[in-house]
């Protein structure tokens, strides 16, 4: 039993450790500890109840042991705040003053689509409608909008020209633009090549979203080409 | 806060409670059985063992393996009475050479089921 308890200590630790360091792109809506105890309880409970040559009261003496482990977690989590950092993680930042936080984007293994996915299921459709985005530390997406957020009259939904240096062809197809229109938007703005490009979005009123590595976001509108929309 | 803290203790408490009862106990059960078959092996050597007094062995083994099933899996109990089952059957023909490498077997696993339970670095990984 003794050797039932530690090796279900050791294989929850080894999960949680794996859990926090895959990022909140594999969390949803739990904390770390709790999505490891929900994975491990289920098979728990199956092997001993499906293998009749293995004693249930091993999968109860694990069972037992992941309860102890998860009041454990929540006494830390009430009275050892440091320590509820390292174990549940903390809020990640991925959108601030400056624009996306790109940094804090890959720490969690999110990339642009991800964000653009979580602020779309949050309600925003446009990069520069929220003044701050963050991943708790559950995963759960929270935006605070932008007072001054613009407000279009003409409902458009925007998509991403640019996506990390290089450009979506699919969405070019969409929005009837060319890699030419937007080389030379670029060159207008004073950007050498795509390739400085993190993010670029254009809606259906001409409005560009643009935000270079390590620069603020900068928003502009342009003339869009004759018959494009979408 | 109480509730938790009641809830680690006494849970904490079943788990040391239950691991060293299944220490001793297991322990103690194969080091009755094991010094029953090592009286066996004996009188295997001796040429001088019964069918009784293999069936004398196999009894007491019936009897532990009963309260064993719920601490150790159950194909180690299998084990057991599969070698056992030819021990009886070599005494009973008289056939000690088989019988005695049946019984070092059966006393081999005796002493290793309780060490393959036992908490150590080896054991846990």
């Amino acid at each position: 039993m003794g050797l039932i308890v530690l090796r279900t200590a050791v294989i929850f630790v080894a999960l949680l450790a794996v859990m926090r360091l895959m990022g909140k792109r594999q969390i949803g809506e739990m904390q770390p500890f709790e999505l490891v105890i929900t994975l491990l309880i289920a098979e728990l409970a199956c092997i001993p109840m499906a293998d009749t040559s293995i004693p249930l009261l091993y999968g109860l003496i694990s069972m037992l042991t992941i309860f102890l482990l998860h009041q454990v977690m929540l006494l830390i989590d009430l009275k050892w705040k440091p320590f509820k950092t390292i174990v549940g993680g903390k809020p990640s930042v991925v959108i601030n003053k400056n624009g996306v936080d790109i940094s804090q984007l890959k720490k969690n293994h999110l990339d642009l689509s991800d964000l653009i996915e979580s602020m779309r299921t949050a309600g925003y459709f446009s990069l520069d409608e929220v003044a701050y985005a963050l991943y708790e530390a559950n995963g759960q997406f929270t935006a605070m909008p932008r007072e001054d957020a613009p407000k279009e009259n003409k409902v458009s939904l925007p998509v991403l020209i640019i996506d990390d240096g290089k450009y979506c062809e699919r969405n070019l197809m969409l929005t009837g633009t060319t890699r030419k229109f937007f080389d030379d938007i670029l060159y207008e703005q004073k950007v050498k090549t795509v390739r400085h490009v993190y993010v670029l979005t254009l809606d259906g009123t001409g409005k560009i979203y643009m935000q270079c590595k390590g620069e603020k976001f900068r928003t502009f509108r342009i003339k869009l080409p004759e018959g494009s929309a979408w | 806060m109480v509730k938790t803290l009641l809830s680690i203790f006494i849970s904490l408490a079943l788990l040391v409670g239950a691991a060293v009862f299944e220490t001793f106990y297991v322990g103690a059960q194969f080091d009755k059985f094991g010094d029953a078959l090592e009286a066996l092996e004996i009188k295997v050597r001796d040429e001088s063992a019964t069918r009784g007094d293999a069936e004398a062995v196999r009894e007491l083994w019936e009897t532990e393996k009963k309260n064993l099933h719920s601490v150790i899996p159950h194909n180690d109990i299998s084990y057991i009475d599969y070698w056992m089952g030819e021990a009886v059957s070599y005494i009973e023909t008289k056939n000690f050479d088989d019988a005695l490498s049946k019984i070092e077997v059966l006393i081999t696993i005796c002493e290793q089921i309780p060490q393959t339970y036992s908490v150590s670095f080896e054991n846990i990984l």
